[in-house]
């Protein structure tokens, strides 16, 4: 783990959960989790920002959820990414790239 | 965006489920977050808490996903609606003010927006109503003025124009005399022509419509009202065919127009009756009448329409050089010919209602800061048991509202008084009956409701947010007032006295018209003077129609009349003198241009309007109009000798300054009329001016000419001015008037059975009635004054008040040091002066810039009069110093003691 985390980014909450659940439906614990793996431990996400960030992209119908038995015999709340988020997650994708390029851009100008 | 909303929706009443839903779901997330910890090496207690410093408690979390949703808002809106009423109803007093406050602000808002709200808002009722327009002509010389335009041209416009789907043309509600049927009576009548009802989309619930071609010369065709129906003919349906005298005409009803048929002027119409513009009554293009009222095609705009009127008009002046040389046509939609008139009247109102509501804004929100202050304790407490700062200004915003909507609710109902009252005062004018609270009414005052909470909840709230809670608690009840506290409320006071201020101006400002109008010398006397009028109508045996065109000329029998009635009213025990004119002062008198024999005649477009009656001799000697120069007329003016006139001194001063006008001889021409009277009238005497036009207005020239010494024939309606007399009967002192006036009605009914006549009315009362718009607007504006002051006081007094508890301490140490009571006293004195003072100047400042927008109904006094700005300052002052005194004099009672012991 890295010596200091952060919140992620705002605003860009919502994208990195959807590019997790593209790689597999998963639950809030997971979800967290890969995040934190992924960003090699830079990001720590905290409950009330992740369910916050779920309870928005179910609502806008995103995902979905349901609940299932976890690997441990427990029980927990699946989240599915629906068709829009896909598209979603592209879209967005594309310009958090578009950003991020000109960002840098600007910070390398000299 | 959709979904969302539905899915909060359903979120509201799946509440339950859903909270548990989260509960459990969150419990796993900890658990598991909690497990691999232990699988790590963690104990168990240790990996709980490690987590929820990682990830936060479950409650908080919860808390967290709870209040990002929106039904999260109407969850705490409605816990803190609860809140409020229960914490309203613990405080009676405190809201029966505020309530009351606001209801006296929000109901004078209401009140006076129905009126605006019927009369310039509101849309006419009719098929695509914003396409109606009324079509004016400019007269001569005169392009900022309208008159109607000649009823002929409406068939050139029809034929010429592609801009409109149809055009009408109707007159003003008039007088008809019903007869033949018992006594006689005056009704309402509307001259249309037949396409008027089905151009508004109206059709009659029994029988039909008239047709052109049924006028005759004596006959026509007419279609009644159904409350004429009713109150005449019991609603029986064979009223059709019947056959009324309506001002001497003979007229079969044949057809019944449905309840609540009244176009345009909203007045009581009893019957209708049918133009014909194609009748060569109308051939001469001189008469000024009936306003053309047209449709705009669904596409055509009017400036459009504008355009091509210009055309028609410059085709119409090349073929008709004599009548329309030099005249324009001037569209104006059909909303503003009909409502205009109400906007200069009523947005000053509108304005001054304003500020009585935010006077008592003011108010409230002291009132709010006050309470809101002794509820620091209270909003301390929930602060440091979790209530984040949202959610107490939502908590005061919550009270504020339901306050404003219980005080808007309130409002409603005096509203629909406030209403009556306004009637009373306005008494009738054009629309007054469309007054009414509709849903624009109750919407605005909903709006205003709303607006009104936050602008009094808003800062109180925010305070409230804004100050160091834990500081609170920790030092319990602090009794110091923070400076910007302070400030704030007496920026309110200081403002509720700049508000009042102008609203007291305005009313001084009219209280000095109304002092100077009743002041006013009319230019005769109006003790001891009983009037009646009597208008002969417009046929029958006092009229006959010039074939060819719409000159008429009025028999020997009209003049037969007044003489003998004029004649027989002298002869009655207690008339002292008795005489007519066509229209008394400040009622009706027409308009005559003039060439004087000997001098160069004006050119067309600058003839000189001038005042012109006709009066019976007697007139002057019974109005007591001083004789300046020469002779009354008498009756020895008649027929067979030189036809003579008299001309007040500001005809005299006017037009002749460097001769002596008496001998003089001029032509007159009745106005717009194209052509001279064809006999000189000589000038035989001068009299003094009279207030013809109102007692606001100064004199105009004026012209008399004798009612015996007339030419016979009339152009375009103008013979009223011979068939109406209006006589003035001058009293021996102490003789009771009532009795005249039946004595009156018997001889005028001995003289003509089917002529009525109208009560007698005082020429006092006559007076009294023309400077009603004054009088209007003085009570009007001193109703609104006096809650306006009521509201600065009560401001005053309890910003004083809060001055004096708050300075209790200093107050008493003072005291205890032996500070004098004087110097207490003065010390809260002097503030509320340094308070009064400062709202005087602003309000002064203000008073000066909004003034000028009520210069239309002020006489003698201009805006800016020095010393109603003096007088109203020292009284406001005066009168806080009244306020202030109470809270004063409990200041230098302050036992030292007492105040010491709250530290």
């Amino acid at each position: 783990m890295a010596d200091r985390t952060t919140e992620v980014i705002q605003g860009t909450l919502d994208m990195l959960i959807l590019k997790t659940l593209a790689l597999e439906s998963i639950h809030g614990y997971g979800i967290a989790v890969r995040i934190e793996q992924m960003s090699g431990g830079v990001f720590r996400i905290n409950a009330g920002s992740l369910f916050v960030a779920l309870q928005r992209l179910q609502r806008g119908g995103l995902i979905r959820s349901e609940w299932k038995e976890t690997e441990n015999n427990r029980r927990a709340k699946y989240y599915v990414l629906t068709e829009q988020g896909r598209k979603k997650l592209s879209s967005e994708t594309q310009e958090w790239e578009r950003q991020v390029a000109a960002i840098t851009r600007i910070l390398e100008a000299s | 965006m959709l979904r969302s909303i539905t899915s909060s929706v359903r979120a509201l009443f799946r509440k339950k489920q859903l909270a548990r839903e989260l509960d459990l779901e969150l419990r796993e997330f900890l658990d598991m977050a909690a497990d691999e910890k232990i699988r790590a090496g963690m104990g168990r207690k240790e990996a709980v808490r490690e987590v929820r410093l990682e990830r936060g408690s479950l409650e908080g979390t919860k808390e967290a996903v709870r209040s990002a949703g929106w039904e999260y808002l109407a969850e705490t809106l409605w816990d803190d609606l609860g809140f409020g009423v229960r914490s309203l109803r613990n405080n009676p007093g405190f809201v029966l003010v505020v309530v009351l406050s606001l209801a006296i602000g929000i109901g004078a808002n209401s009140t006076i927006f129905s009126v605006v709200n019927a009369l310039i808002y509101r849309p006419l009722p009719y098929d695509r109503a914003n396409h109606l327009v009324a079509i004016w002509e400019t007269p001569i010389g005169r392009p900022n003025q309208t008159q109607p335009p000649p009823i002929a041209e409406l068939l050139d416009w029809k034929k010429q124009n592609d801009v409109f789907d149809d055009i009408v043309l109707t007159s003003g509600t008039e007088d008809g005399i019903l007869s033949g049927a018992g006594s006689p009576e005056s009704i309402h009548v509307m001259d249309v022509t037949p396409n008027f009802f089905e151009f508004l989309g109206a059709r009659p619930v029994l029988g039909r419509i008239f047709y052109a071609e049924e006028m005759q010369e004596h006959t026509q065709t007419v279609v009644i009202s159904d409350a004429f129906w009713k109150s005449h003919f019991r609603g029986e349906a064979d009223v059709l065919g019947k056959i009324l005298h309506v001002s001497g005409l003979i007229s079969t009803v044949v057809g019944v127009m449905p309840a609540g048929f009244a176009p345009f002027y909203g007045d009581p119409v009893d019957l209708w009756q049918p133009v014909d513009p194609a009748s060569p009554r109308y051939a001469a293009r001189q008469d000024h009448w009936l306003v053309p009222v047209a449709r705009l095609k669904p596409s055509v705009t009017l400036t459009q329409a504008q355009t091509e009127m210009d055309v028609i008009g410059r085709r119409l002046e090349q073929v008709y050089p004599e009548t329309n040389k030099g005249i324009s046509s001037r569209l104006q939609p059909l909303h503003d010919a009909l409502f205009g008139y109400a906007r200069e009247p009523l947005y000053p109102l509108f304005g001054a209602v304003a500020f009585v509501l935010l006077i008592a804004c003011a108010n409230v929100a002291n009132l709010m800061q006050s309470r809101a202050e002794t509820r620091r304790n209270e909003f301390a407490m929930r602060a440091s048991l979790g209530a984040g700062r949202g959610r107490l200004t939502q908590q005061l915003l919550v009270e504020s509202a339901l306050l404003a909507l219980s005080g808007g609710l309130l409002g409603v109902l005096l509203s629909f008084w406030g209403i009556k009252v306004f009637r009373s005062l306005a008494g009738i004018f054009p629309g007054s009956d469309l007054i009414d609270i509709d849903r624009n009414v109750l919407l605005f005052t909903f709006c205003i409701s709303l607006l009104t909470a936050f602008l009094f909840g808003l800062y109180p709230a925010m305070q409230v947010s804004r100050s160091d809670l834990n500081d609170l608690v920790r030092t319990g009840e602090q009794r110091t007032m923070s400076g910007s506290r302070g400030l704030v409320r007496h920026a309110l006071a200081v403002s509720e006295v700049a508000l009042a201020m102008v609203l007291l101006i305005g009313t001084g400002l009219m209280i000095n018209s109304i002092v100077r109008l009743q002041n006013v010398d009319p230019g005769f006397d109006a003790n001891n003077l009983l009037t009646m009028s009597i208008q002969l109508p417009e046929g029958g045996r006092y009229v006959e129609r010039v074939p060819g065109g719409d000159m008429e000329r009025a028999t020997a029998q009209v003049t037969s009349f007044y003489r003998q009635l004029l004649a027989r009213i002298k002869a009655l025990p207690g008339v002292a003198s008795v005489g007519s004119i066509s229209g008394l002062p400040t009622h009706f008198s027409e308009a005559h241009t003039f060439t004087v024999l000997g001098h160069a005649p004006p050119p067309p477009d600058q003839r000189i309007r001038v005042g012109y009656n006709e009066v019976m001799p007697g007139f002057f000697e019974t109005l007591r109009i001083p004789l300046k120069k020469g002779r009354y007329l008498d009756e020895h003016d008649t027929a067979s000798t030189a036809w003579a006139i008299v001309v007040n001194e500001t005809f005299a001063r006017q037009f002749f300054p460097n001769e002596d006008p008496i001998g003089q001889q001029v032509l007159m021409r009745y106005d717009p009329y194209p052509v001279d009277e064809d006999r000189p009238r000589v000038i035989v005497g001068i009299v003094g001016d009279v207030r013809h036009w109102g007692l606001g207005d100064s004199a105009p020239p004026f012209v008399y000419a004798s009612h015996l010494q007339q030419g016979g024939t009339y152009p375009g309606g103008s013979i009223v001015a011979h068939l109406w007399q209006e006589i003035a009967i001058r009293t021996e002192p102490g003789h009771s008037p009532a009795n005249l006036g039946a004595s009156v009605k018997k001889i005028v009914a001995e003289l003509d059975p089917d002529q009525p006549v109208t009560e007698a009315v005082t020429m006092e009362q006559i007076l009294a009635r023309s400077v009603g718009v004054y009088d209007f607007y003085l009570r009007i504006l001193g109703i609104f004054a006096s809650v306006a002051l009521l509201l600065a006081v009560m401001g005053i007094y309890g910003v004083m008040s809060y001055y004096v508890n708050q300075r209790r301490r200093e107050m008493g140490i003072r005291i205890a040091l032996g500070a004098a009571p004087g110097n207490v006293l003065s010390q809260v004195v002097k503030r509320a002066v340094q308070l009064s003072l400062l709202g005087v100047a602003l309000g002064g400042a203000l008073a000066l810039g909004l003034a000028r927008l009520i210069s239309g109904f002020l006489y003698g006094v201009k805006p800016s009069d020095p010393l109603t700005y003096v007088v109203v300052a020292a009284a406001l002052i005066a009168v806080a110093l009244i306020a202030s005194f109470l809270p004063a004099r409990r200041a230098t009672r302050v036992d030292p003691l007492t105040a010491l012991r709250y530290e």
